[in-house]
């Protein structure tokens, strides 16, 4: 297996890299890929591989291949070639054919992936690789944007299920004590968890296999070019959420009271609206789009039970279903590709001109609705019986109900496209079509032969769906062709009756009450629009760009922050020296004024001159305290700094803006006393609180014996802590170098400061 | 092999450099061959220090709580490795890049001291020490960020000077603070000292720290300064912000959370502003329509998941954390390297004016896609193995609230590559604008230097990805390590 | 510049000489009185400011051994060196080393390589001041 998934991994990558000389050959090499599967399962392999990984986490590559995962296998290999074949002729010679093989490639791989995955993340991490080759994909043609909305919103709405799925995956392991897919449906764990780890988990496989109220990004996936749509959007990645409820519901349906009505309510649903919506449908595609998520939600319904009978049933389902509605995306395809248009108002009588491709359509549409003696037909009598004798009379009238609707829509697809059988809305322009090649029409010739032969000798095919729903723990069920004269043929024949019917005569009045309704795309689109809005307005709330704003969140969260424990537990220190001496004092006082005053004057020249008082005035209080270096320093700094800011003043008004706003002046005048207070009683409090002997007493007396000097304040600076001053000094040329250069620059000689002669010298150490 | 190497060696290169004055060539290959040793440094120290063991050195040669010592555990070798390999890699790229290249005099010393602060913010063992080591990467910061001097650079690096001032201020008074409660700024000492004090002192110191470096770690809510700063500057310079300067904080935090503060954890308040951090964060990135400004709100979107991580205050969380820190710095400094491609190519970054270059420059497309999903946590890159431990951990104690907003979070960081990807790659192709005079003849379209060390670093998130488990394996060990600050005590203070 | 009183510019020599002789005196009594690196460079710089004043920015400029940058650089180098010294030759970065000299006129002083560290603080603060001040001279007066 691991060896299948490196052989995509390689043709995908080199394809990337070396195709583009082979022109749409290279979907020739693509194929290699899927058909690599289908040798490898030919050859009869060892059903488990591992490789370790990241077993910390539980993250070790463990693939497994049972019944289930060879029929999965089977189709994703086989209808692969097929759709790489069909693509090769839909296409004909264009650019990107590249892009597409690799990404088409990748997708492959990655549903290999997901149906022989044992390992819950190794599932998942295949599972988003698939929405990912599919957003890559349905957005192909990238410059119309309905391709790239369409993408967009099936990524987002997959993407969101899988990130629900993972999380409800995690808990499932953490409730079983194991990663591994086969350990947790061998020992289903319980526990609190449990519950709403399945929610979870299903809302990712409802996402993925577009069952309602998630239904509506696929038939929007339907901008894709037609070889996608058959293949993931029909075929195979839809399947992916079918494919791990029935992997889940027959150790867990049981379990939980809620699973089955849940489960199977949502699969009639989706089967019963989505069909009811094809029969209105215009465009071919979107006819079998919707038709799809409506077969999807019939075996949803069958799967999700987890009672043998219905999981049979379903296994069969999947197949018949990948069969002939690959076959009918391809013949839509094929219309589209030689008529131009997909539009069943404008299209007639195309029977005519592509006979071979007309009679697919019919057998496979055929087999879509159930007649004998198809493979649909053998599965749909299964599956309504199976629903019988399991589940009930309502859910097997309910799907009945939705059979109409299949044949309804099947109707319409074939009269639409093949007949001129006449509409009131109906105009037909296109009547006539290139017949397309033989290769072209081979790929779905070949399904609907795979769908004849295997409904007239469902031998065929049943040791594939028996083996599958076996390892589903399903025994003893076998397809046959003819059950007799029972119930389900009796709907059967109701349904096809009714389906007739509707499309006759269809009833305008309800058609249109219904297409008021709301509907989940337009919950999709609101929900962006909202997303959108909501972005826009915090970020213009968080980050309105005013620095004062800013500056004051920041200093109030700082305040607020340690604030509030502080107003729990403070206490003033008992023994609290308010000054030491009176020239403190006073001293002290005056800084505090010049502080008041630097924040209050008008002019800037003002605003400085308070505060090199303030620094003067702190470099008192270091002499007062004996400091006489710092005292020094802060004096010299004060002084140069003074001179520095009398050399910029020149260059600012004489004023500082008018702030104006009553409002904003008092709050900074309340943040700032806040900050003030809180600094200051942390101050005392830290002091006060003080248990051990501060370090300064180790300085003091090894100052001068170890370190050399007398000078304390110089030995902390040369020795003690010379580490931090080599730092410090550091800062100040930085500081030099980007000032100087910002002012250089900033006189506008020039963009780059080239005129930094100044600094470095004049020019000719230069050996560009 | 001393834990200081990793400081000294850019930091001589750089007084070397700066004295070279106009030698561009020599500078080049010095920077380079500083760095690389720089790397190699790094890497000795990881190898020394992955059993556990911490290496130390008491600068100036005086016992412990007297002089600075310079710590190397697990973590802090972990931060220089990953560190030192950006620093090389951004490096290389500045000098293909058109903004950073030989006419601007003091790229080289001023990066090559850059590298020395985030080498000594990583290995110092001395909460002062640790405010000098900011304060240099600060000031390189705020001499590159304004770098060209443009007038947009020189408006938001004054946001970017004027916040990172106040926060210095915040720093050194909470140092302050600290000192006047237990008398040594020593760490391992504090780490015994603070036990001593009012609990509630503790507490509220505990927060003023968190403050302090929440501000450097741009969290919610503190960020401001950073989606308007980052953006302006040339892309080199974002680049290696973007991956380490942010990082840096994230290193503090956790640091003083385990070492200084472990008796009081703050798990709800941390989680609660994980949250709030990464939702913010997302938010504003779905508002740009700008490649870097995007980017740059995933930068603060993405802290949060580091912060949810040590908010859990389990071996697994922390672990998670240092696993998601490694990947972010990798993942992020790539994208930023590609934004800085994009530009270089097209002269804008602006989404409207850009499109498919899918088609004109596929191989740019992957180097901008793998770290994009991987941004997202998409299977199997290294966002998907960091945020997966994080889920896990966190659903294993029940933060359910808190991994709901993280998943929640992924399909918007998702949404948004998404929307770099339409706007840049998909499309038609938008006529670029005119290349500035000088610029158009005279340079490569992608300067192989930047192309080459922009797939260099896609390549090591991919290796990433195949190593997960020894790294994970680090990851973890360190954050054992970290929940056992008797150890790192120990070692500094001796039995 | 050319009608810069005379008086002015031999005040502003007779000043900065003091200045340097002054500053010399704080850098290596700095050990163990006042003083040290840090404040003799910035007495430095102020004489520079005063040579500024009197004769223009060029001659202040000429007034530098070498650009400011290369003080910087080589006041880091030495610095680092002196840290390097004591790792290479002692057993730790930055380790200082104490020796005694004979120095004619001040006698025997005690000196550690704390000194040479301080020296690189000095002369990165004159760097850094000469620096800052000739970049705002340039922008007060034109070339």
């Amino acid at each position: 297996m691991i060896a299948v998934l490196a052989v995509h991994a390689v043709v995908a990558l080199a394809c990337a890299a070396l195709g583009r000389r082979l022109g749409r050959h290279v979907l020739l090499v693509g194929a290699l890929a899927p058909a690599s599967s289908l040798v490898w399962l030919a050859t009869g392999p060892s059903p488990t591989e591992k490789i370790s990984w990241l077993p910390a986490v539980g993250l070790d590559l463990e693939l497994r291949l049972d019944g289930f995962g060879t029929l999965m296998v089977a189709l994703v290999g086989g209808i692969g070639v097929l759709v790489f074949l069909y693509a090769w002729h839909y296409f004909g010679e264009r650019p990107r054919l590249v892009l597409f093989t690799s990404y088409l490639v990748g997708f492959a791989g990655a549903m290999f992936g997901v149906v022989v995955a044992d390992n819950l993340l190794v599932l998942y991490l295949f599972w988003e690789l698939t929405s990912i080759a599919s957003y890559l994909l349905i957005g192909f043609e990238d410059e119309e944007g309905v391709a790239r909305s369409a993408a967009l919103q099936a990524l987002l709405v997959t993407t969101l299920g899988g990130l629900a799925m993972l999380a409800g995956l995690v808990m499932l392991a953490q409730s079983a004590g194991t990663y591994s897919l086969s350990g947790l449906l061998g020992g289903p764990p319980t526990g609190p968890t449990v519950a709403p780890a399945l929610v979870l988990v299903l809302l990712g496989a409802f996402t993925k296999s577009a069952q309602f109220p998630f239904h509506f990004w696929l038939p929007g996936a339907m901008t894709a070019p037609t070889p996608v749509s058959a293949y993931l959007h029909s075929a195979t990645m839809v399947k992916a959420g079918i494919y791990l409820v029935a992997r889940l519901a027959p150790a867990f349906a049981g379990l939980h009271e809620w699973w089955r009505p849940l489960v199977c309510g949502v699969g009639v649903v989706t089967m019963i609206w989505s069909g009811w919506r094809a029969t209105f449908q215009t465009d071919l595609k979107l006819i079998l789009a919707q038709g799809t998520v409506s077969q999807l939600g019939f075996i949803m319904a069958l799967v999700g039970l987890g009672l043998p009978e219905a999981t049979f049933a379903g296994v069969a389902m999947i197949l018949a279903h990948a069969v002939f509605k690959a076959a009918l995306f391809m013949v839509a395809g094929i219309v589209d590709h030689e008529a131009g248009t997909r539009d069943i108002r404008r299209l007639g009588d195309l029977g005519r001109s592509m006979p071979v491709a007309a009679a697919v359509a019919v057998v496979a549409a055929a087999s879509m609705v159930g007649l004998p003696p198809l493979l649909g037909f053998v599965t749909k009598e299964t599956a309504l019986a199976s629903l019988l004798s399991e589940a009930g009379w309502p859910a097997t009238i309910a799907v009945a109900a939705g059979s109409i609707l299949t044949t309804a829509y099947a109707l319409r697809f074939l009269a639409g496209g093949f007949t001129r059988y006449a509409t009131d809305d109906r105009e037909i322009v296109v009547d006539e079509a290139h017949s397309p090649a033989a290769g072209f029409v081979a790929g779905p010739v070949l399904l609907a032969i795979v769908t004849i032969v295997a409904g007239v000798f469902p031998r065929l095919v049943d040791g594939l769906v028996a083996g599958a729903a076996g390892a589903l723990g399903s025994e003893g069920h076998h397809l046959a062709l003819w059950h007799g004269f029972n119930v389900p043929l009796l709907l059967s024949a109701a349904a096809i009756a009714g389906g007739w019917l509707l499309w006759r005569y269809p009833p305008r009045a309800v058609q249109e009450a219904a297409a008021r309704l709301p509907r989940a795309k337009m919950v999709y689109a609101s929900a962006i629009v909202a997303l959108n809005r909501i972005a826009d307005r915090v970020t213009s709330i968080v980050q309105n760009g005013s620095l004062p704003i800013y500056l004051g969140v920041i200093v109030a969260t700082a305040v607020i922050g340690p604030g509030v424990i502080l107003t729990r537990a403070f206490r003033l220190p008992e023994s609290l020296i308010i000054a030491e001496n009176s020239i403190q004092a006073v001293t002290a006082l005056l800084v505090c004024v010049a502080a008041i005053g630097t924040a209050n004057v008008k002019r800037r020249l003002g605003a400085v001159l308070f505060l090199s008082a303030v620094g003067y005035g702190v470099a008192v209080l270091f002499v007062i305290q004996g400091a006489p270096d710092l005292a020094l320093t802060q004096m010299l700094i004060e002084t140069l700094t003074l001179g520095l800011f009398v050399l910029v003043l020149h260059h600012l008004p004489t004023h500082f803006e008018n702030i104006g706003w009553r409002l904003r002046q008092a709050s900074r005048l309340i943040l700032s006393i806040l900050t003030g207070v809180t600094a200051g009683a942390f101050a005392l409090w830290a002091a006060a609180s003080r248990q051990a002997a501060p370090l300064s007493g180790e300085y003091l007396t090894r100052s001068q014996p170890e370190g050399g000097g007398a000078n304390v304040v110089n030995v902390i600076l040369t020795d003690f802590r010379a580490y931090d001053t080599l730092g410090e000094i550091t800062v100040l040329t930085v500081v030099a170098l980007g000032a100087a250069a910002l002012i250089l620059t900033g006189r506008g000689r020039s963009e780059v400061p080239h005129n930094d002669e100044e600094l470095v010298g004049q020019k000719g150490g230069d050996d560009r | 092999m001393t834990p200081l190497l990793p400081v000294i060696v850019p930091f001589g290169a750089a007084a070397i450099s700066l004295a070279l004055g106009r030698r561009h060539a020599l500078r080049r290959s010095l920077g380079v061959l500083a760095l690389v040793a720089n790397l190699v440094a790094s890497v000795l120290l990881l190898q020394e220090v992955r059993d556990g063991s911490v290496v130390t050195v008491v600068v100036g040669d005086w016992p412990a709580p007297i002089g600075i010592s310079v710590v190397v555990d697990l973590f802090s070798a972990i931060m220089l490795s990953v560190a030192s390999l950006m620093l090389l890699a951004v490096f290389v790229y500045a000098i293909g890049s058109s903004r950073t290249d030989d006419t601007t005099l003091f790229f080289h010393p001023v990066y090559l001291l850059l590298a020395s602060g985030v080498s000594a913010s990583f290995v110092t063992g001395d909460l002062f020490n640790l405010f000098v080591a900011f304060e240099m990467t600060l000031v390189c910061s705020y001499v590159l960020i304004t770098l060209g001097g443009s007038k947009p650079q020189v408006r938001h690096g004054t946001t970017y000077v004027v916040i990172s001032l106040l926060a210095s201020t915040l720093f050194v008074t909470a140092v302050g603070l600290v000192y006047a409660a237990t008398g040594t700024v020593n760490m391992a000492d504090l780490a015994v000292k603070l036990q001593a004090i009012d609990p509630a002192l503790r507490e509220a110191l505990s927060v003023l720290f968190l403050v302090v470096f929440g501000i450097k770690a741009a969290i919610f809510p503190l960020f401001f300064w950073l989606p308007d700063s980052y953006p302006t500057a040339a892309a080199p310079v974002t680049a290696i912000f973007a991956g380490l300067l942010t990082k840096v904080g994230v290193y503090a935090i956790v640091r003083s959370q385990t070492l200084l503060f472990s008796q009081d954890t703050h798990s709800t308040l941390l989680l609660a502003t994980a949250a709030l951090t990464m939702t913010v964060g997302v938010l504003g990135a779905i508002a740009q329509d700008d490649v870097k400004r995007i980017l740059s709100f995933h930068i603060v979107s993405q802290i949060g998941y580091m912060i949810f991580g040590l908010g859990l205050f389990t071996v697994a969380g922390l672990a998670a954390t240092v696993f998601y820190v490694v990947h972010h710095i990798l993942i992020k400094t790539t994208l930023f390297m590609v934004g800085g491609l994009i530009e270089e190519r097209t002269g804008t970054a602006a989404l409207r004016r850009l499109g498919g270059m899918l088609h004109t420059s596929p191989f740019l497309a992957a180097l901008f896609l793998i770290p994009a999903l991987s941004l997202a946590g998409v299977p199997p890159l290294s966002g998907f193995v960091a945020k997966l431990t994080l889920i896990q951990s966190g659903l294993e104690v029940g933060a359910y609230m808190t991994v709901s907003v993280a998943l929640f979070v992924s399909i918007l960081t998702l949404f948004s590559m998404t929307k770099i990807w339409a706007g840049v790659f998909w499309g038609a192709p938008e006529a670029p604008p005119p290349m500035p005079e000088g610029l158009e003849s005279s340079r490569p379209r992608f300067p192989p230097l930047m192309v080459g060390s922009t797939a260099a670093l896609v390549a090591a998130s991919l290796l990433f990805v195949v190593a997960a488990a020894p790294l994970y394996q680090l990851g973890q060990r360190a954050a054992e390590f970290l929940f056992e600050p008797a150890q790192y005590v120990e070692a500094v203070l001796g039995p | 510049m050319i009608d810069r009183s005379l008086i002015l510019q031999m005040t502003a020599d007779v000043i900065i000489r003091t200045a340097a002789v002054f500053a010399l005196f704080l850098l290596f009594r700095g050990h163990n009185a006042p003083g040290g690196g840090f404040v003799a460079g910035l007495v430095v710089v102020s004489g520079l400011v005063i040579r500024l004043v009197a004769s223009g920015r060029v001659r202040a400029r000429q007034s530098l051994p070498a650009p400011p940058a290369t003080i910087m650089g080589l006041g880091l180098a030495l610095a680092l060196a002196t840290g390097i010294a004591g790792w290479v030759w002692g057993d730790a970065f930055l380790e200082a080393a104490k020796v005694t000299l004979d120095v004619p006129l001040l006698g025997e002083m005690h000196m550690t390589s704390a000194l040479l560290f301080d020296i690189g603080v000095f002369m990165v603060v004159i760097g850094v001041g000469t620096a800052l001040v000739l970049a705002l001279a340039e922008t007060e007066n034109g070339p």
